[in-house]
C-alpha cells in the first residue's frame, strides 16, 4: 500500500516541482496547494491542509530572485504529507505527533532541494552549449529540443529531492517514533501553532517595508482584542 | 509583414515554458529564443533567421510574468527590422534595458507582495479546515499575473517600445509596497486568530495571547540579522518540546 | 558613514538588490555609478521607475558619483552603491570614492571569462582590478543575497590564470 502512496506523491512532486521554475508558475508549487493536493489523492485532505498551514509561511520570504535558489518547500510539504499519511497507516498512529515528526524530519532536508536544483541549472549550461552549436549548424529543431530537455533536468531535480526526503523519512521516522511520541504529546499543539508564527516572524524580519514590525503589532493587537471582546 | 494572430498566440503559449532550460550562464536566454522561434521563422528567411536567432540566444533574465510583454514588443521590433524600417532602439539594447527593471518590479509586486497577501487570506480558510483553501489561494493569486501576462503581451505587440511607459505611469513599485503592507495586516490578523484559537482550545485565559508578540518580534529581529529560517524553526521546536517536558514533570511533581 | 553596501552587479538595480539587500541593510538611497546608464535617458528612466518612490535614486557617471559623495550631500543617507563592472569600481576608488568592503553579486559569463561561482564570471583584467582594490585595503567578498554564505573571492579562484 505504501508503494502506491509514494507513487502518487511522486506524481504530484513532479507536477508541482516543475511549476516552481520550469513551467507556468501558477503557484501550484506552494505548500498550501501542493500538500492538500497530494493528501486529497491519498484520501486524507485535512492532513494536507495542516501541513499547508505549517509550511506555507516558513520560506515565503525567500524569493526566487535571479540566480538565488530558495530551499525547496514544495518537496518538503509533499514528502512530509506522504510520509505522515503512509506511516500513519503502517504504524497505526494517525496523530498530530507523527505529522509533526515527519515535518521536522522533512524541513531540514529542503536544503537537499537547493542542491538538486542547483545541479539542474548547472547541467542546463550544457544544453545551452549544444543549442548554440545546433543553431550554428542551422538545426532549429535541435535548438527547440535542447530547451525542452531542460525541463527533464528540473523534473529529475524535483523527483530526486522528493525521493531523498521520503527515503530518509522512511528510514528515520519508524526508528525514532517510539522515542519521540511521548515527549511530543505535551507540546504538539503548541508546535503546530509555532511553525506558522515562525514563518510570519521571518517575513516581518526580511520584508521590504519600513516599520513592518510596528504595523504587524498594531494589527495583531487590534484583531486579538476584537476576537476577545466579541 | 505583420504576424498572424495564430503565430502570436503560439509565442504566448511558449512563453509559459520560458524557464524550462534556465541555466547559470545565460539564465532565460535559450527559453526566450525558443518562445520567439515560431514568429522569427515567419518573419525571416533562413540565413537571416540564423543570425537573428544567435542574437536572441544571448543573456536574458526577467520576471516570468512580465516576460510576455518584452517578447511582444520584441516581435514588433523584429517586424520593423525585417521591413528595413528605422528602429527607435536596437533590439538587443531594448531587451537589456527592460530586463532588470521588469525583474525588479515583478519580484517586488508578485513574489514580495501578492504571494504573501493571497497566502495570508487563504490561510484563514485552511486553518478553519475548509478544503477549498488552496482553490481560494490560486484564484486570488493568479488573477493579477494572468492579466499581466495577457494584457502585457497584447499591449507590447501593439505599442512596441512605447509599451514600457505603463511602468512609469502606474508607479508599480509603490503598489508593491502597498501590497506588502496589506499582506502584513492580513498576516497580523491571521497570527492573532491562530493564537486565540489555541488558547480557547487549551482553556487558557485569552490575555496571555498578547505575550506571543514578544517572541515573534525577537524572532523577526534575529531573522533580520540573516539567521536562516531553518535555524529559527529548529530552535523554536527544541525550546517548545523541552518546555513541554519540563511542564509535564512540574505538574506531575506538584500533583504528588 | 554613508555607504552601507558597495556591490558589483551587471544588472545594477534588480530584484536581488531591492528585495533582499535593501531591507537587510536598511538602505534608503541607491546610487548607481555607470557611464552608459547615465548617458542613455531611456535606460535611466526605466531603472528609476523600478524603485519605490520613497527611496532616493542617484544615477550618474563614475565621475559624477565620486563628486556626489565628495559633496557630502549623501552623508545623512544609508546608501547602497552599485557598479556594473570591476573596472568601474576600481576607477571610482582611484578617483577618491573610498569604500571598505566590496560585494560581488552578478558578473555575467562571456568570452575568456573564468567561473568563480554560479553567478560570477571574471576575465584576467577583472581579476587584476580586484587584486588592486584588495591591495588598497578593500575587503572583497562574494554573496548573491544576504541569505547566502559570504565567501572571500580568493577562495573562489580555481587556479590562477587557468580556465574555470
Amino acid at each position: 500500500m505504501i508503494a502506491v502512496d509514494l507513487l502518487f506523491g511522486a506524481l504530484v512532486s513532479l507536477l508541482c516541482g516543475l511549476d516552481r521554475t520550469a513551467l507556468l508558475q501558477v503557484m501550484i508549487s506552494r505548500p498550501l496547494v501542493a500538500a492538500p493536493l497530494v493528501a486529497w489523492l491519498l484520501g486524507e485532505p485535512l492532513v494536507g491542509l495542516q501541513v499547508g498551514v505549517m509550511v506555507e509561511l516558513l520560506w515565503l520570504a525567500r524569493l526566487p530572485v535571479g540566480a538565488a535558489i530558495p530551499p525547496d518547500d514544495t518537496q518538503v510539504s509533499i514528502a512530509g504529507t506522504v510520509l505522515a499519511i503512509s506511516l500513519g497507516k503502517a504504524l497505526h498512529a494517525d496523530s498530530l505527533e507523527l505529522l509533526l515528526l515527519c515535518l521536522l524530519v522533512a524541513i531540514p532536508l529542503g536544503k537537499v532541494g537547493q542542491f538538486f536544483d542547483h545541479a539542474a541549472r548547472q547541467y542546463n549550461v550544457r544544453l545551452l552549449n549544444r543549442a548554440e552549436t545546433a543553431l550554428a549548424n542551422g538545426n532549429l529543431f535541435a535548438v527547440e529540443f535542447q530547451h525542452l530537455r531542460g525541463i527533464l533536468s528540473f523534473s529529475l531535480a524535483a523527483i530526486g529531492t522528493y525521493s531523498f526526503i521520503v527515503v530518509s523519512g522512511l528510514l528515520l521516522i519508524p526508528l525514532c517514533w517510539s522515542l519521540v511520541q511521548h515527549p511530543l504529546e505535551h507540546s504538539s499543539s503548541w508546535l503546530q501553532l509555532a511553525l506558522p508564527l515562525v514563518g510570519v516572524a521571518v517575513i516581518l524580519g526580511t520584508i521590504n517595508v519600513s516599520r513592518a514590525l510596528t504595523l504587524f503589532c498594531a494589527t495583531f493587537g487590534t484583531a486579538f482584542l476584537l476576537m476577545w471582546l466579541v | 509583414m505583420s504576424l498572424s494572430r495564430v503565430t502570436r498566440i503560439h509565442v504566448w503559449f511558449r512563453m509559459l515554458l520560458l524557464q524550462g532550460s534556465w541555466n547559470f550562464e545565460r539564465l532565460q536566454g535559450l527559453g526566450f529564443l525558443y518562445a520567439l522561434l515560431p514568429a522569427l521563422k515567419k518573419i525571416y528567411r533562413r540565413e537571416e533567421l540564423l543570425k537573428v536567432g544567435k542574437e536572441h540566444l544571448s543573456y536574458f533574465n526577467t520576471h516570468p510574468y512580465l516576460a510576455p510583454a518584452v517578447a511582444a514588443a520584441v516581435l514588433k521590433l523584429e517586424e520593423q527590422r525585417a521591413a528595413k524600417e528605422e528602429l527607435p532602439v536596437a533590439i538587443s539594447d531594448f531587451k537589456e534595458m527592460v530586463a532588470a527593471p521588469y525583474a525588479a518590479i515583478g519580484d517586488a509586486l508578485f513574489w514580495g507582495g501578492l504571494r504573501p497577501l493571497a497566502a495570508g487570506i487563504a490561510l484563514f480558510f485552511a486553518a478553519k479546515g475548509i478544503l477549498w483553501a488552496p482553490v481560494v489561494f490560486l484564484l486570488l493569486y493568479n488573477a493579477v499575473p494572468i492579466w499581466f501576462r495577457v494584457a502585457g503581451f497584447v499591449r507590447g505587440y501593439r505599442l512596441g517600445v512605447q509599451s514600457v511607459e505603463f511602468l512609469q505611469r502606474h508607479r508599480l513599485p509603490d503598489w508593491a509596497i502597498h501590497t506588502k503592507e496589506a499582506a502584513i495586516v492580513v498576516l497580523g490578523g491571521f497570527s492573532a486568530f491562530l493564537v486565540f484559537q489555541q488558547l480557547q482550545q487549551q482553556a487558557l485565559p485569552s490575555w496571555l495571547g498578547l505575550f506571543t508578540l514578544l517572541p515573534m518580534i525577537m524572532l523577526g529581529l534575529i531573522a533580520r540579522k540573516g539567521v536562516s529560517t531553518l535555524m529559527l524553526t529548529l530552535l523554536t521546536a527544541i525550546i517548545i518540546v523541552l518546555a513541554g517536558l519540563f511542564w509535564a514533570d512540574l505538574t506531575s511533581w506538584v500533583a504528588l | 558613514m554613508s555607504i552601507v553596501l558597495t556591490r558589483i552587479d551587471n544588472r545594477l538595480i534588480h530584484g536581488q538588490v531591492l528585495e533582499s539587500w535593501v531591507p537587510y541593510i536598511h538602505a534608503d538611497c541607491i546610487v548607481v555609478a555607470n557611464d552608459e546608464m547615465a548617458a542613455t535617458p531611456l535606460k535611466r528612466m526605466m531603472m528609476e521607475a523600478s524603485v519605490p518612490s520613497r527611496m532616493r535614486v542617484e544615477i550618474g557617471s563614475i565621475e559624477d558619483t565620486v563628486a556626489l559623495f565628495a559633496s557630502k550631500k549623501l552623508d545623512h543617507c544609508k546608501a547602497l552603491l552599485l557598479f556594473g563592472s570591476t573596472i568601474d569600481a576600481l576607477r571610482a576608488y582611484r578617483l577618491g570614492l573610498i569604500y571598505q568592503q566590496l560585494n560581488l553579486g552578478n558578473l555575467h559569463a562571456g568570452e575568456g571569462k573564468a567561473r568563480l561561482s554560479c553567478t560570477i564570471f571574471i576575465d584576467r583584467d577583472g581579476l587584476e582590478d580586484l587584486e588592486q582594490l584588495e591591495l588598497a585595503g578593500v575587503k572583497i567578498t562574494a554573496r548573491c543575497i544576504p541569505a547566502d554564505i559570504e565567501r572571500s573571492w580568493r577562495k573562489l579562484i580555481p587556479n590562477r590564470g587557468g580556465k574555470g
